[in-house]
């Protein structure tokens, strides 16, 4: 009896939402998963576009699907290198610092009606300034690593934050104006009929502009940029630190899909209230393909751009992005004041 | 006016991507399993016929890379050529400069070496005779044809 109390209470206590968001869903099980999919499917799409054929050997019956499990093995056995004149703590800190600091808005991040680890009124600005954190530990890791690729490319991260952080922030409260609120719950539920991109597209494609720029995907993997400076900040980087900072882009890729989601795409709407009667998460599992399909998307555009320059990327930040931006704060503004109500 | 066309280009080179991502047309060919087959007049590995070597030493002479040696056994007086294939560049200059027809290229280039000592080749072993490993190992022959539609594909022999 007493053996099945406490089981049950275990059960419990796995499904309450203050652990079951950060932990399974939509947190670390589900981000691990995306990170060994999400890479293999970019691969996969970057071979296709180039007429090849990408991971197949790792299990060919299904494509080489686990190729990235089989690489991610290989990093926890390789040996760690730590740079004679590195700083040798910073040097191995930061590369958590760096995984863990883009992770960690999952727990204010709803996943589903009132479904989420850490419910606060302000959570849009409270992701959006936590992911804001990261650029900070990339640029202690390339002034760690003492090694002038990784400066160069830490420099490159400080410029890329002041070309893309005012815009993101300014199209998200765009959207936050127009809902008259600064919560993300509230800001889906009140797109249950009509999706946000529809009635503020400016602030949908600067978000969304601004949010490759930060996650630094192509055509803005400037502060990587592999055929310049090797890998950036994460040069000397070897075995599992580099698979976690390898990791890191993704996470924080993953979480600026799912607030881009709630933000324009309707979040967890059309909500299955079916699979919703089993466990509440489970019914948001729209919001969940939203965002994994805009990954794809944003991975697939790794095959069709090539690299900007750092000059050019700061002046798109600063002349298309920032004014337009403003404009849909505007226009935001001008739809109150043209009295559309949801 | 150029925003529309910047946007534009932007659409064009999306659904380039797209187009590809979804036409059917890989240019790989997945080696060990699939093989091309060479051209016969392809510079392969290169195979030697002593019975109709004059030793002339053309061939050591005119080989760019310095490949090619003469070796002497010891109490003979004639010296026959001998490859280095860490050096050779399939260039062919010495299939084309002997006299006596004794060297020819094979259309066959898929050899690989574990080690430098295994890539020297003195007389004795230079005519052997070269056959593709995964050929050998019942790979599937395909040839390269250029389609209008699909550019360079690979169609089964
Ligand atoms: S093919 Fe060219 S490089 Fe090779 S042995 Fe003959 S002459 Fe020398
Ligand atoms: S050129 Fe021909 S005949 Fe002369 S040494 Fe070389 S292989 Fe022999």
């Amino acid at each position: 009896m007493m053996v099945l109390e406490i089981i049950e209470y275990i059960i419990r206590l796995i499904l309450s939402p203050p652990i079951f968001a950060p932990i399974i869903y939509p947190g670390l099980v589900t981000v691990l998963v995306i990170l060994l999919s999400i890479i293999w499917v970019e691969r996969k799409i970057a071979a296709k576009v180039q007429l090849r054929y990408g991971p197949l050997y790792v299990s060919k019956p299904i494509g080489g699907a686990l190729q990235m499990l089989a690489d991610a093995t290989r990093f926890f056995f390789q040996e760690i290198i730590v740079p004679r004149d590195a700083d040798s703590i910073a040097f191995l800190i930061a590369p958590a610092a760096s995984l863990v600091l883009p992770l960690l808005p999952i727990v204010f991040v709803p996943a589903a009606p009132s479904f989420v680890a850490i419910s606060v009124e302000y959570s849009l600005p409270l992701v959006l300034a936590i992911s804001a954190l990261t650029p900070i530990v990339i640029i202690v890791m390339a002034w760690a690593a003492n090694n002038k690729f990784t400066i160069i490319g830490g420099i490159r991260e400080a410029f890329m934050v002041i070309a893309y952080e005012l815009s993101l922030f300014i199209s998200a409260l765009a959207m936050a104006i127009f809902y008259g609120t600064l919560n993300l719950e509230d800001i889906v539920s009140m797109q249950k009929s009509l999706p946000g991109v529809i009635l503020n597209p400016l602030a949908a494609i600067t978000f969304f502009v601004a949010m490759v720029m930060a996650t630094s995907r192509l055509p803005f993997d400037i502060v990587e940029g592999e055929q310049e400076i090797v890998a950036g900040p994460f040069t000397e980087y070897t075995g599992i630190l580099y698979g976690l900072v390898m990791g890191a882009g993704y996470v924080q890729l993953y979480i600026l899909c799912l607030v881009f989601v709630e933000l324009f795409l309707s979040g967890w709407y059309p909500y299955i209230g079916l699979l919703g009667e089993i466990y509440p998460a489970l019914g948001g599992v729209s919001l969940f393909i939203k965002a994994y399909l805009l990954m794809v998307f944003i991975v697939f555009l790794r095959s069709v751009y090539g690299r900007y320059r750092l000059d050019q990327a700061i002046s798109i930040g600063w002349k298309s992005l920032l004014p337009l931006s403003l404009a849909s704060v505007f226009l935001s503004l001008g739809l109150l004041a043209a009295g559309v109500v949801i | 006016m150029s925003i529309l066309s910047s946007v534009k280009r932007h659409i064009d080179a999306i659904s380039t991507g797209l187009k590809y991502l979804f036409a059917s047309s890989r240019m790989t060919v997945r080696y060990p399993e699939y093989s091309i087959t060479l051209r016969d007049n392809y510079r392969g590995m290169i195979r030697y016929y002593k019975d109709k070597c004059i030793s002339c030493s053309l061939c050591a002479r005119i080989c760019p890379a310095d490949a090619i040696k003469m070796y002497r056994k010891a109490g003979e007086k004639k010296m026959y050529p001998g490859i280095n294939y860490q050096r050779c560049i399939f260039c062919g200059f010495c299939v084309s400069i002997c006299p006596a027809d004794a060297l020819e290229h094979t259309p066959v280039h898929d050899i690989a070496w574990e080690s430098l000592e295994e890539m020297i080749f003195p007389p004795e072993e230079f005519g052997r005779e070269w056959v593709s490993p995964a050929l050998e190992e019942g790979a599937r022959r395909v040839k390269a044809v250029f389609d209008e539609k699909r550019g360079l594909t690979h169609v089964p022999e």
